[in-house]
């Protein structure tokens, strides 16, 4: 009786053993030629960053063609995990819309599928964003189109200005004006602040922070992605001059464990100076109608501006059972119907021919967002998620221990010896 | 086979041998009889058991192999995995990040395990009456162990955000804390909340298991020592304690796994900062996993984790299972 309850419970284990060693493959990839009628049904994932208008933008797309788009939201948060886990498992949307820092990664472990022939084929392909152009390259080919532009400016309380003796229409330009303001506002009463920043968060200060140190003359990253530099004396600056503020009390407390939530709340509520955000908040500022706010690019340490331009590429991904489907709508993502609808709900078009159309009209301030993307960059690099935009990696490390800390040297030692390694191991 | 009694029965009503034949013949049908009863019996158990074999087969077991496959493998959540031994393991015991964890975890524990304790024992011997009122207290003492641990975790954070939470604005008011300070700035301030936040969830789990525990031992016992004369602090240490021991190891066995593998309350309300200050074993292998997709390195430390689990499970187990049981 023992022999039989153990030999039946050996055949249950081996039986799913394996089970589970022929199942779970990548996806089945019945491929239907580039060419032919889009037709039938394609899934699309966006970040939760994109839910005010990427329904939008799916509904009028299903509107006017045979293909109907199903729309499914993730946060940002999980974004990359949720589709590399799908991804490797067979089971991801037919599109994605990625935040542009993760395309080589995505690229070059073959989630995405390759649309050179495509993107070429764009009478407007030399409008489009360059940073996003560059960040969805990947040995030569194209993965993905530009979708949604993104840059950091630098925001500032106009009303706060006033009220500190400061001229509204003329923000700082320098580290030292940046101090001056700062303190000035601070003046104006305890829970007043004259900066804020998130002390927590990776992908917030490659977003914010990373300008001041491209706009003083310096880099985090080589420009071919494979060597760090996160002790370069323009980073020590920047470090510094944000030390400074924190150590005379000029930001508010909440900065310190702030993963990216606390910093556009704190000046939402109108008792913050200057925050370095991007065109997602003027949307959110313009609808509370709270803060009389101004833009301005964001300075470097005696001059000079910079900005990072960020914002979503879209890509048909290699599992995609309805490429055919999947690429028209990633072409038309790209077409003046659909940048057109992204401009009205205040994002920053890829399309650089159309910006002063579509964009710039709609809001004075606007303008400063298009410089900035016409000038932006973006660091190139297949591990960017784990040296930058971890909230938990060197980069994010060491900003909060310098800042709030002090030891910018050590932290920056420590910092680009960890990044440098997880550059290294590729 | 079991089948003495009838056996016995049998040779006695009919020593002789050469009647075996007959004997046999007749104890045949009883035997068949008996055989088929505790077959069906034990089919059925059989029967019974088996959903739940199968789930932890398949829940269980075969994640668990393939998990040491994964950790001898470099294994890259996307992309071809590669055979390299014990690499991973090596790589384990020089990497500075996990050790930081592990050490965390440990001080986690060793923060967390006492402090529950006496809460749930405490809060035991506060409802052990046989009253309605204690019923009553006993229930709302229980209430938060039902709510989850990420609701928990929620709850807190937005308590003790700066500036937001109601929590930092009552000590301001109380004059505990100055105005401006941001009680998840510190790692140590960081574990303390969390720490509370634990404590107040699953104390109410503990007192019911150490309830059980103390309504085990009879009342005579207590009442002998007090005729002797014994305090209440004696008898209660003389007496009780000893006798909860079974359950004080069941208690503190629980109370140990689950602080060794915590994740939850940690990856939500600090999210491992400040400057990765309290960053648990268990988050250490999530971000390995699934933010640097290094799945065979994450599963080599899981692999590490579950041993020193298994361990110290058998070491409490061996150290608090006393032999003068009588």
């Amino acid at each position: 009786m023992r022999t039989t309850k153990v030999r039946a419970g050996a055949v249950l284990i081996c039986l799913t053993l394996g089970v589970s060693a022929c199942g779970g493959g990548g996806g089945s990839t019945t491929t239907t030629g580039a060419t032919g009628k889009a037709s039938g049904t394609i899934t699309l994932w966006a970040r939760d960053s994109e839910k005010a208008f990427i329904n939008v933008l799916a509904d009028a797309y299903n509107k006017n063609n045979g293909v109907k788009v199903k729309v499914t939201i993730v946060p940002s948060g999980n974004f990359v995990q949720k589709l590399g886990t799908a991804a490797s498992s067979g089971s991801g949307p037919d599109v994605a819309s990625i935040d542009l820092v993760y395309l080589p990664y995505f690229a070059s472990k073959g989630v995405l599928e390759d649309i050179t022939e495509v993107a070429n084929s764009l009478p407007y392909k030399d409008s489009l964003s360059q940073a996003h152009r560059k960040l969805a390259t990947y040995n030569g080919k194209t993965y993905a189109l530009p979708f949604t532009a993104e840059a950091s400016v630098m925001f500032y309380n106009k009303d706060l200005f006033k009220q500190a003796g400061l001229n509204p229409n003329k923000p700082p330009t320098t580290y030292a004006e940046m101090l001056t303001a700062a303190r000035a506002i601070h003046k104006l009463g305890p829970d007043t602040y004259g900066f804020t920043f998130a002390g927590s968060c990776g992908g917030c200060n490659i977003f914010e922070f990373a300008p001041h140190v491209w706009a003083s003359g310096g880099d985090v990253l080589s420009a071919d992605g494979k060597k760090a530099m996160l002790n370069s004396p323009q980073v020590t600056d920047a470090l510094n001059f944000y030390h400074t503020m924190v150590s005379e009390g000029l930001v508010p407390p909440s900065a310190k464990t702030d993963s990216g939530v606390a910093q556009p709340a704190a000046f939402q509520s109108g008792k913050v100076g200057m925050v370095n955000l991007g065109a997602f908040f003027v949307g959110t500022l313009v609808g509370d109608k709270k803060v009389n706010f101004g833009l301005a690019p964001i300075p470097g340490a005696t001059g000079g501006t910079a900005s990072f331009a960020g914002g979503d590429e879209i890509a048909v991904t290699q599992g995609s059972q309805n490429k055919v489907a999947a690429t028209d709508f990633v072409k038309w993502a790209t077409s003046e119907e659909a940048q057109t609808i992204l401009a009205k709900a205040g994002i920053v078009p890829v399309r650089t021919d159309l910006l002063d159309k579509i964009y710039v009209p709609l809001d004075p301030r606007y303008k400063a967002l298009a410089d900035a993307l016409r000038k932006g960059r973006t660091p190139y690099s297949v591990v960017e998620n784990a040296v930058f935009n971890d909230n938990n990696g060197a980069w994010s490390k060491m900003i909060n221990q310098a800042v709030f800390g002090g030891n910018a040297q050590a932290a920056q030692a420590q910092a680009q010896q960890a990044a440098q390694q997880i550059l290294d191991r590729g | 086979m079991a089948t003495s009694p009838a056996h016995g029965r049998n040779s006695e009503v009919q020593p002789d041998l050469g009647r075996v034949p007959a004997e046999t013949a007749a104890a045949a049908p009883r035997r068949r009889h008996g055989h088929t009863m505790r077959r069906r019996r034990q089919i059925l158990g059989v029967a019974v058991v088996a959903p739940a074999f199968i789930v932890i087969c398949v829940f269980f077991f075969v994640p668990l192999v393939l998990m040491l496959w994964m950790s001898l493998n470099n294994w890259p959540l996307l992309g071809a995995h590669k055979f390299i031994g014990l690499d991973n393991y090596t790589r384990a015991f020089q990497d500075q990040d996990w050790r930081d964890a592990c050490m965390f975890t440990l001080k986690y524990t060793a923060l967390t395990t006492p402090v529950l304790f006496i809460a749930g024992l405490g809060l035991a011997l506060l409802v052990r009456r046989a009253t309605k009122a204690a019923r009553f207290f006993q229930s709302i003492f229980f209430l938060p162990v039902i709510i989850g641990l990420a609701a928990g975790s929620y709850l807190f954070l937005y308590l003790a955000q700066p500036g937001l939470g109601p929590l930092t604005d009552l000590a301001r008011q109380a004059h505990l804390s100055s105005g401006g300070s941001n009680w998840f700035s510190t790692a140590t301030s960081a574990l303390l909340i969390v720490t509370a936040m634990v404590t107040w969830k699953v104390a109410g789990m503990q007192m019911l298991l150490l309830l059980s525990g103390l309504q085990s031992i009879p009342v005579e016992l207590e009442e002998a020592a007090h005729i002797d004369g014994a305090s209440r602090w004696q008898s209660f240490r003389h007496v009780v304690l000893p006798l909860l021991r079974p359950t004080l190891a069941l208690v503190l066995v629980f109370s140990v796994a689950g602080s060794l593998l915590a994740f939850d309350q940690f990856y939500i309300m600090t999210a491992g900062g400040p400057a990765n200050g309290t960053i648990t074993a268990v988050y250490q292998i999530y971000r390995t996993s699934f933010i640097n997709f290094d799945l065979g390195y994450g599963a080599s430390l899981s692999t590490l984790l579950m041993i020193v689990l298994a361990a110290v499970s058998a070491l409490q187990m061996l150290l608090l299972r006393n032999s003068d049981h009588n």
